[in-house]
């Protein structure tokens, strides 16, 4: 009988510590709704056709270091970007590295326009739907994330990047 | 004549039907001293009579309901005229059952006088029937307004024997701290009262003699950007302006006692939708308030609470105490059914989630979470008497709280049932 | 506090620690208790909660914590005072967009940055406030446990002959000497107390009669429904328990829902408002939304759904004309009528090339905003469409640009080829709005070839405007019905502990005089008018107010 009762007593509180401390923790870091992905998370996956007419797909980059850049014509700080983007992408090349621009729902012309204007030499991805920014939570343009060969994010950059901002991050995302 | 129209004068009969049950009543008390019966006999009598006056008034107060509904379309309990109204009604049906159950004439003297207050208040809103707007096209505007609703009405039953029980009790001759301080909330109370009946009649006094005022209020705004944007906006008064709109221009004003112009500027921080028009309104019921408070006072010559006090002296207060607790423990569940449960089955079906943390679903919750405190504190802490008493007085203003307060003061989804 | 030691009643019984009254005959055993005569303490019937204990441990004292009604009282007004301090201003989530860190403090000065310092922006899912409601859910289910039980087992096995002060000090009292055999006169009571429905017990001349004791697991139902309705809000923060998602469809195309592999198509929208003849005079001339409709179509998709080079294929599942208050309902997915936008958005234009020099008009030419066509054959002359920019502006540099993907202020650049012009063409910039046009001086841009040529757009119907877009609310809850059983649970016990009132009578004869107590958890009003009826029925007549046990009045 009193065995029992301490058994039960025993019980209930752990059931309480359990599911309180589920909820409790679930409060504090869960990632809200329009919140950018946390750094060492997972970036979410996309599948998206690309200027080449291809489908690319996040998972095609396992392995590899990876910065993805929305942009947009329309955003003055996407466009000042751009080139810096380019010349790492050059000064880079052979290394396992992989740029990959997502384009904010424009249409055909405004892109290729824009990648002939750029001569843009990394991936350009469309996404008419837009839904891929509201999956990674995006608030303002650019956003740049940077995705180290593991598959989790080394960091976030909301807003135009100078070239040193780009340059520290990719040398040590090809060093992880 | 229209269904609408005679919808509407069954709504003043009511009101006076109403009126006249709350003299008779008055007389039900008064009367016992003065008439050549015995009291017991003069109290039956006169209670009888008076019950009967407000059935009257409640069968002209349904006919006014069921015609409005027929002439409408649609059940009228969906503005704050139409919901106050049936408020005032549901709490007369509450006020039946728990009569039928403690046979307590004087009951009535507290109950009446709240629902011609209640019928007053709604007539202040914009009484035209208002065709439904989609969020309302539902079957739960019936079930759920007016589940909601009855348990609110059983909750002012409750207060209305809290406030009787708290007028018996408290003894306006002892000199005690105690004594004082109780005596001093009770006659605070009255006063409020009294500022909600100043109120009421203020409005109707103005808006009888056609009393206008207009400005143009410039907002300006900073935006994102920084541009300024500065928008014009026009503010009707109904009563003279003690406060105009913070930096408006008036544009039209009727004199009043001699006063052209507006005595007083609302201070830059009160924003909000019609807030200078609010101080204005609360500024002139407190002032009318004090000034009936004070002229009762000198007609009685003592305090309010130390008149009423003799009239309810040989009513036995553990029953008071009893009908006050009874009436909140049948509306508690009534409550919890409309403005919960049905709340939450409704808000699922129209806006997608049955919990949204909208400010009048958690003020339904607060005062679920009062009242749920209260029948704790009764059963299990034996909080009999004066503190049951004092914790309905308090419960029935956070009702109104939520009832109108929410809608007049914070901004949310119930957005409609506004001003 | 409690006496803890005495607790063997002088009948015999020997009680728990922390009885109030005795379990077996009723009489009070605390320390004082038995020289008083106001009326008994008869909550849970006086007996030992569980958690009573002589000496606690650690254990022990938290479980005492969690069971003290005293806490849960305190537990409920803490939750209710941050309830309303979350009102006072918009909460966070209400809002799509904003910047918090910001927005209190601009609009309500130093009060707002203090109340999103402190957290109150949130309040709703801050972690205090879930831990508020875990505490009030262990409180309920250990103040319920600790309570139940013992109640229980104490109604379960009730001694018909009580102590003689255990019947005198009742709310209700009745003592008076009776006529006849004592037997007799118990049982023809006893008849009198089955016809109003009494469970009724006799032993010798003792006599207990109940009823509706089964009111008095109405509270502990309810509690055990709060739990299942605290449990089943928490299922639904586990992953795929809930989806909450928006999709903006324009009449007419088939979007995918986010996450899922369903697509939903707007057939058609349509808003109506009421007409003046329906509005009452005070609201004529204003419009009031009389219905929003989506005709919508789900499908799942059955093959080609994550390759965005290939269609995905539909398969049609459901359709229905989503209201608001009439959501789409398939396999737990709802689609409910969120909002719409019906702004007119440029969709296309049917512009002309007029050639001032001959006088000839070529055309009309179908210009879409979205995806344009690149060349476009005009009689003699050629257009190529080189850059498009659909909010046209100026940049810092001086340089055109487009400040959103919106076609809020579109503008074209082609190279005009053809007789009389330059071998690899002429450029030639045109808004299709007159005040843009206006507005970014068009013909100062093109010069010289302004003069000859205009594009322009002849009349309103050369103008298409983009579909009305409805909003959709896309929401799985999974956990809803659970959601609803708790509650129906919850509303099932707070009926039957609110309007049912267990009612005992007990009564035993000494020497020719009868000793009755009757006691009810509520309405002792109507408690005393029913034994006030029984005692009428074998001929006693005593008024029910004279019932009433009135010493408690101080």
């Amino acid at each position: 009988m009193k065995k029992n009762r301490r058994m039960i007593q025993l019980v209930i509180f752990l059931g309480v510590l359990l599911l309180g401390g589920y909820a409790i923790g679930h409060s504090i870091f869960a990632a809200k709704d329009g919140q950018l992905p946390r750094k060492g998370s997972k970036p979410p996956e996309f599948a998206l056709l690309g200027t080449d007419g291809k489908t690319h797909r996040l998972s095609d980059y396992k392995g590899k270091a990876l910065v993805i850049n929305f942009w947009g014509t329309y955003c003055p700080g996407c466009v000042t970007e751009t080139p810096d983007l380019v010349a790492q992408y050059k000064k880079h090349n052979g290394e396992p590295l992989e740029i990959v621009g997502i384009n904010l729902g424009e249409d055909s012309m405004a892109v290729n326009n824009f990648v002939k204007q750029y001569d843009i030499n990394y991936t350009i991805l469309r996404n008419e739907a837009n839904d891929v920014q509201r999956k990674y939570g995006l608030r303002s343009y650019p956003t740049t994330f940077f995705v180290k060969p593991d598959g989790t994010i080394m960091d976030v950059f909301v807003g135009a990047m100078a070239e040193k901002d780009m340059d520290e991050r990719i040398t040590k995302l090809l060093k992880s | 004549m229209s269904l609408l129209d005679f919808s509407s004068d069954a709504f003043i009969v009511a009101f006076f039907l109403y009126c006249f049950g709350f003299m008779f009543y008055g007389i039900t008390a008064l009367g016992r001293k003065w008439s050549d019966r015995s009291p017991e006999e003069h109290v039956r009598r006169w209670g009888r009579i008076a019950y009967f006056v407000s059935l009257l008034g409640f069968a002209a107060h349904l006919t006014f309901f069921f015609t409005r509904w027929a002439g409408g379309g649609h059940i009228p309990t969906s503005n704050m005229y139409e919901f106050m109204t049936f408020l005032a009604m549901a709490i007369m049906f509450a006020f039946i059952i728990v009569n039928a159950i403690y046979r307590k004439p004087l009951l009535g003297l507290f109950t009446l006088p709240l629902v011609v207050i209640i019928v007053a208040f709604a007539a202040v809103f914009p009484q035209e029937v208002q065709p439904l707007i989609p969020a309302l096209q539902s079957i739960w505007l019936k079930v759920h307004v007016t589940t909601a609703a009855t348990g609110e009405a059983f909750f002012a039953v409750g207060f209305a024997a809290g406030l009787m029980y708290l007028l018996r009790t408290v003894d306006f001759k002892q000199t005690s701290e105690k004594a004082k301080r109780e005596q001093r909330w009770v006659e605070f109370t009255l006063y409020v009262i009294i500022i909600i009946i100043a109120f009421i009649s203020s409005v109707f006094a103005f808006r009888g003699a056609g009393y206008e005022a207009s400005f143009t209020q410039e907002n300006v705004t900073i935006d994102e950007k920084g541009i300024e944007n500065s928008t014009t906006e026009t503010v009707e008064y109904s009563l003279p302006p003690i406060f105009k709109p913070y930096n408006s221009q008036v544009v039209a004003m009727d004199t009043f006692l001699g006063m052209k112009e507006p005595l007083f500027e609302t201070p830059h921080w009160m924003k909000g939708v019609n807030a200078a028009r609010k101080l204005n309104t609360i500024t002139w019921s407190i002032i009318n308030g004090s000034i009936l408070y004070a002229l009762i006072r000198l007609a009685l010559r003592k305090r309010v609470g130390a008149a009423i006090h003799p009239l309810l002296g040989d009513i036995d207060a553990d029953d008071i105490d009893e009908i006050s607790y009874r009436a909140i423990a049948i509306g508690y569940p009534v409550f919890m059914l409309g403005a919960l449960i049905f709340a939450m089955i409704w808000a699922y079906i129209a806006w997608s989630r049955f919990w949204g943390w909208d400010p009048k679903e958690v003020w339904a919750l607060i005062t679920w979470l009062y009242y749920t405190a209260y029948l704790h504190f009764r059963l299990s802490r034996g909080w009999h008497g004066a503190k049951s008493a004092w914790l309905a007085v308090i419960g029935f203003v956070v009702v109104m709280f939520t009832l109108i307060g929410v809608n007049l003061v914070l901004v949310g989804l119930h957005s409609y049932a506004g001003v | 506090m409690l006496a803890f030691e005495n607790t063997k009643c002088e009948c015999g019984h020997q009680n728990p620690v922390g009885t109030v009254l005795c379990e077996s005959c009723g009489y009070p055993l605390e320390i004082g208790e038995q020289e008083n005569d106001a009326p008994l303490e008869m909550r849970y019937d006086g007996i030992a909660r569980r958690s009573q204990k002589s000496n606690p441990n650690v254990i022990d004292r938290v479980w005492n914590f969690f069971s003290s009604v005293k806490v849960a009282i305190r537990l409920i007004i803490i939750t209710l005072l941050a309830a309303m301090i979350g009102t006072i201003f918009t909460q966070e989530n209400a809002f799509i967009s904003f910047d918090p860190s910001t927005y209190y403090e601009e609009r309500y000065g130093w009060i707002g940055k203090w109340y999103y310092k402190l957290g109150f922006s949130n309040t709703y899912e801050s972690w205090w406030f879930i831990l508020l409601l875990v505490m009030i859910g262990t409180s309920l289910v250990i103040c319920s446990l600790d309570r139940v039980l013992p109640l229980y087992r104490a109604l379960n096995k009730q001694q018909i002959r009580k102590h003689s002060q255990f019947l005198t000090r009742q709310k209700t009292v009745y003592t008076g000497p009776i006529e006849g055999a004592e037997e007799a006169w118990t049982s023809s009571i006893g008849a009198q107390l089955k016809r109003k429905h009494y469970r009724v017990h006799q032993d010798g001349s003792a006599l207990l009669a109940e009823k509706y004791r089964f009111s008095r697991w109405g509270p502990y139902i309810n509690h055990i429904g709060l739990i299942v309705f605290l449990l089943a809000v928490l299922l639904r923060s586990l992953p795929g328990w809930a989806m909450d998602n928006y999709v903006t469809v324009a009449e007419g195309s088939t979007v995918q829902i986010p996450d899922t592999k369903y697509y939903i198509k707007n057939e058609k929208f349509t808003i109506d408002y009421y007409t003046d003849a329906e509005l009452p005079k005070e609201l004529k001339g204003t419009s009031r939304a009389k219905l929003y409709e989506t005709r919508a179509v789900l499908y799942t998709c059955s093959a080609d759904c994550d390759d965005p080079s290939k269609q995905p294929q539909l398969t049609e599942v459901n359709r229905h004309n989503i209201v608001v208050n009439d959501p789409l309902s398939y396999k737990g997915l709802k689609a409910y009528q969120f909002g719409f936008d019906d702004t007119p958005k440029l969709k296309a234009v049917n512009p002309v090339l007029i050639d001032h020099k001959t006088g000839k008009t070529y055309g009309p030419f179908n210009l879409v905003m979205k995806d344009p066509q690149l060349t476009y054959n005009l009689g003699p002359y050629t257009l190529e469409l080189k850059q498009t920019y659909m909010d046209f502006a100026l940049d810092a540099e001086g340089k055109p640009t487009t400040k959103s993907r919106e076609p809020n202020a579109p503008a074209f650049v082609f190279v005009i080829k053809g007789p009389d012009l330059a071998a690899d063409g002429e450029p030639y910039m045109y808004f299709p709005k007159q005040n843009d046009k206006v507005r970014f001086s068009q013909d100062m841009i093109n010069g010289e070839l302004a003069k000859r040529f205009e594009i322009k757009v002849p009349s309103m119907t050369g103008v298409e405007f983009a579909p009305v877009e409805t909003s959709l609310n896309i929401r799985t809850d999974r956990a809803m019905p659970y959601i609803w059983f708790g509650a129906a649970i919850s509303m099932i016990g707070l009926i039957m502990g609110s309007y049912w009132q267990h009612r005992r009578i007990w009564l035993r004869i000494d020497d020719g005089e009868v000793t009755l107590g009757a006691h009810t958890n509520k309405n002792n009003y109507g408690m005393r008018a029913e034994v006030a009826s029984a005692l009428r029925g074998i001929g006693v007549v005593v008024e029910p107010k004279l019932l009433d046990n009135g010493r408690n009045k101080s």
